[in-house]
């Protein structure tokens, strides 16, 4: 049995993918490497191609070039084997509108034909800790944007996956919420297992996470531990550093509220 | 105001077709289709301008049915063109009267509404040859079109709005049901009283005297009041139409002001039970949970009740149809109608999952068992409909030959669901939004809608093909007809499994690349 103990490579691999939309690049030969039991975070600007990057990587959408291995298993070559192992929550996708929280987590499980008597109990879990049990049973057309997330993510959890590959799981969840969701990875982590995720918020990321990739225009700035990268200073001015903040302080849209 | 409106259309027209080559080539197929209709139909009906009064009163039943039609198209077949739609505006400062003007002035850039105008302005030339009714006809076009049009927005954005709570789609489908037997009612009622088709002794007079007494014939009875001389009908009838198109403009903008303050949400405060029955029967493996999912979305999905009336109600209308005429031939049609569209239904499936379906692909589930697993909601949704049908044409005796029907009818479901499946896994088509416009539908003749239409039209033709002539040579045959039966379903069978099988195989190779698609297909 395989089960995601293949040799010991990191957890994610990716080696020079490339995407082009309409012929635009919009990444370029992006490598990471993600080692296994760490929690990585990718941060970059609007546009930097970190969805994209993400959905190349968990066989969403398919590159123009390059590799994505998960767990040895390549995500191209052999997409069963690599969707098995690993649990995603994309940003921005749908989810079934017309199912209610709990049908989809149900939903979900039996596409990945867990047995019943395993995915019942754990979905009731999931929505009892992400504090969707009260709204269990609406649908989730009808759920906020931070529901929509946190459903997402017991989604992506419910089959107990030995990679968590999470496209802004924090963006919208309220504090109580977004601290259960660390105190979850944290010790998700701990068991061995290994989370993905990417983030505009770079406080959260310097305080949870374990490895940071600066990504910016389709490429990897800076990819390091966090201590290494900040180096004494905080992530959001190495940030800044690194991406090139730009002088709009002052002088633009004196017109606004003049 | 209005010409930002229209300009907004016409980009948002031109950069689809320069994003997809396929939505390219359908918009000029169908543009193509369009003339060519036109270019039949429109000296057809100007050259009524060199025949006797009693030919060219033609006009008035013809446009009468024309305008009806228009409107119950919208509500049970193609809906009305949502490109432009108006919860997007719901953040400008606008009023429902300006972006209604825009709207409207939009509604007449779709190539059915082009095409409607031209055969209107053909109405007017027939009417050539009597000056006087000249400009009674252009003035006809002008309120006759705009009942049309108006209509189709006023029906369908007032019945959207019913058909958003749960008991309202009770009413919507009732409302619609009825709607669409409006057209056969009418015909009736014009047909009362012609004579046959002979020229020599055909007299338009009474149907068009009839029809222009119809909310739909009130403006396009006037050219023919004129040119009778009968000035007083004339006046009531302008009368009756500018009411009417008033009373549609006012209904449609209060629906839009209700738009703009209140964007349509999806159902709204559904709360659903455990449900226990569905995985009982159907198991939890992959194909039934999927199963499971598409049968609950025929009755909590707003978009796909109504595309469950269009299915169901055009058969009905073969069906009632025969019960009028006694010809039996029009029940027969109406069950295998039936069969086909019920098939057929799942070309489009993907598209209502939308992007949703990545949780199809995350999740690795085998691109048969995704096509199986619909198939058999298809099925359990409507198999149970298509038999009762049946039984009943049957029972009272209007499927004459029984066994040859049923084998006819076995194999059109099976083979429409087979070439559904295959199908819907290369052109996944549109759907109106989740919780949107129910009605809502890309511009006429765009989109994939054409190449989908034609593979839908003629595909279900040629492959019963076989089924029908082994049925009707079989069909004096006592032993042969029950053969024909068995054969009819075991082809039906492979076809189905072809189409499940090759469409699982193209879904595994291509799911990414679908995803891409689906971004893209609700509208
Ligand atoms: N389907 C698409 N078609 C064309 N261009 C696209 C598509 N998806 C993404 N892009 C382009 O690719 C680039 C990267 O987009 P991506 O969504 O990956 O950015 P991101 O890093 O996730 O940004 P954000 O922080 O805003 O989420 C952008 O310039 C975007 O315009
Ligand atoms: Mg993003």
């Amino acid at each position: 049995m395989t089960d995601g103990a293949r040799g010991e490579g990191p957890a994610l691999e990716l080696v020079g993918l490339v995407k082009e939309f309409r012929g635009r690049r919009v990444v370029h030969g992006l490598s990471l490497s993600v080692p296994r039991g760490s929690l990585f975070g990718m941060v970059g600007p609007n546009g930097a191609g970190k969805t994209t990057t993400l959905s190349m990587a968990t066989g969403l959408l398919r590159p123009d070039g390059g590799t994505a291995r998960v767990l040895g298993h390549d995500v191209w070559a052999d997409p069963a084997a690599a969707k098995a192992v690993m649990g995603v929550s994309p940003d921005g996708l749908r989810l079934f509108e017309q199912l209610s929280g709990r049908e989809l987590l149900h939903y979900v499980a039996d596409l990945r034909r867990m047995p019943v008597e395993e995915s019942r109990p754990r979905a009731e879990e999931l929505l009892a800790v992400l504090d969707l049990a009260a709204d269990a049973n609406t649908v989730v057309a009808d759920y906020s944007a931070g529901m929509v997330k946190k459903i997402s993510l017991a989604a992506a959890l419910i089959h107990a996956p030995r990679l968590l590959v999470l496209d802004e799981p924090f963006e919208a969840v309220d504090p109580v919420s977004g601290q259960t969701i660390r105190t979850i990875l944290r010790r998700y982590v701990g068991t061995g297992g290994t989370v993905v995720m990417s983030s505009h918020v770079m406080e959260l990321v310097e305080g949870l996470c374990d490895r940071v990739a600066v990504v910016a225009g389709g490429r990897v700035l800076a990819d390091d531990t966090v201590g290494a990268l900040t180096a004494g200073g905080s992530l959001h001015e190495r940030f800044l550093e690194l991406v090139g903040a730009s002088e709009v302080s002052g002088d633009g849209l004196t017109w606004l509220g003049g | 105001m209005t010409l930002l409106v229209v300009r907004l259309r016409f980009t948002m027209w031109r950069t689809a077709m320069s994003r997809s080559s396929l939505h390219l080539t359908s918009s000029i197929v169908g543009g193509l289709v369009a003339l060519g209709v036109v270019a039949l139909l429109g000296p057809g009906i100007a050259v009524l301008s060199t025949r006797p009064l009693r030919l060219t009163a033609l006009t008035v039943p013809l446009f009468a049915t024309f305008t009806l039609m228009w409107v119950v198209l919208s509500l049970v077949a193609t809906g009305v063109d949502n490109v432009l739609d108006p919860a997007r505006f719901t953040v400008l400062p606008l009023r429902a009267r300006e972006l209604a003007r825009g709207l409207l002035a939009a509604a007449y850039t779709g190539i059915p509404a082009v095409m409607f105008v031209l055969l209107s302005l053909a109405q007017v030339a027939a009417w050539g040859a009597h000056p006087a009714a000249l400009p009674a006809a252009l003035v006809a076009a002008v309120l006759g079109t705009l009942t049309a049009v108006l209509g189709s927005r006023a029906v369908t954005s007032a019945l959207a709005r019913v058909m958003g709570s749960r008991g309202g789609r009770l009413v919507g489908a009732v409302a619609v049901s009825l709607v669409t037997l409006l057209p056969l009612v009418l015909n009736l009622v014009l047909t009362t009283g012609a004579v046959g088709p002979d020229l020599r002794t055909f007299d338009a007079g009474p149907s068009a005297r009839v029809a222009s007494w119809t909310p739909v014939g009130w403006a396009w009875g006037m050219p023919y009041d004129v040119a009778t001389g009968r000035w007083a009908a004339a006046g009531v009838h302008l009368v009756l139409a500018v009411l009417l198109v008033g009373l549609l403009w006012e209904v449609w903008v209060r629906q839009l002001a209700r738009t703009l303050t209140s964007p349509m949400t999806a159902g709204g405060g559904q709360r659903i039970g455990r449900a226990r029955l569905l995985p009982a029967v159907l198991g939890t493996g992959p194909t039934a949970t999927i199963a499971a999912r598409r049968i609950r979305a025929w009755y909590r999905d707003s978009r796909l009740v109504s595309i469950a009336l269009r299915t169901a109600v055009l058969p009905v209308f073969f069906v009632v149809q025969s019960a009028l005429t006694g010809a039996g031939a029009f029940a027969g049609t109406g069950v295998v109608t039936l069969a086909v569209f019920a098939g057929l239904t799942l070309m489009n499936d993907l598209a209502f999952d939308g992007p949703a379906w990545w949780v199809h692909v995350s999740t690795g589930v085998r691109g048969w068992e995704d096509r199986l697993g619909r198939a058999l909601a298809s099925t359990i949704v409507f198999g149970p409909v298509l038999v009762l049908t049946f039984v009943v044409s049957a029972s009272l005796g209007l499927l004459h030959p029984v066994v040859p029907w049923a084998s006819v009818s076995l194999a059109a479901f099976l083979a429409s669901l087979g070439l559904a499946v295959g199908v819907g896994a290369v052109l996944p088509g549109t759907a109106p939004r989740t919780g949107g416009n129910p009605f809502a539908a890309s511009s006429g003749g765009a989109a994939q809608g054409c190449l989908t239409a034609v593979v839908s039209f003629v595909g279900p033709l040629v492959l019963v093909l076989p089924v029908g002539v082994a049925a009707v040579l079989t069909a004096g045959s006592p032993v042969g007809r029950w053969v024909v039966l068995v054969v009819a379903g075991a082809y039906g069978a492979v076809l189905l499994a072809a189409g499940v099988v090759l469409g699982g195989r193209r879904l595994d190779r291509r799911a990414p690349e679908m995803l891409g698609q689906l971004a893209s297909a609700q509208i």
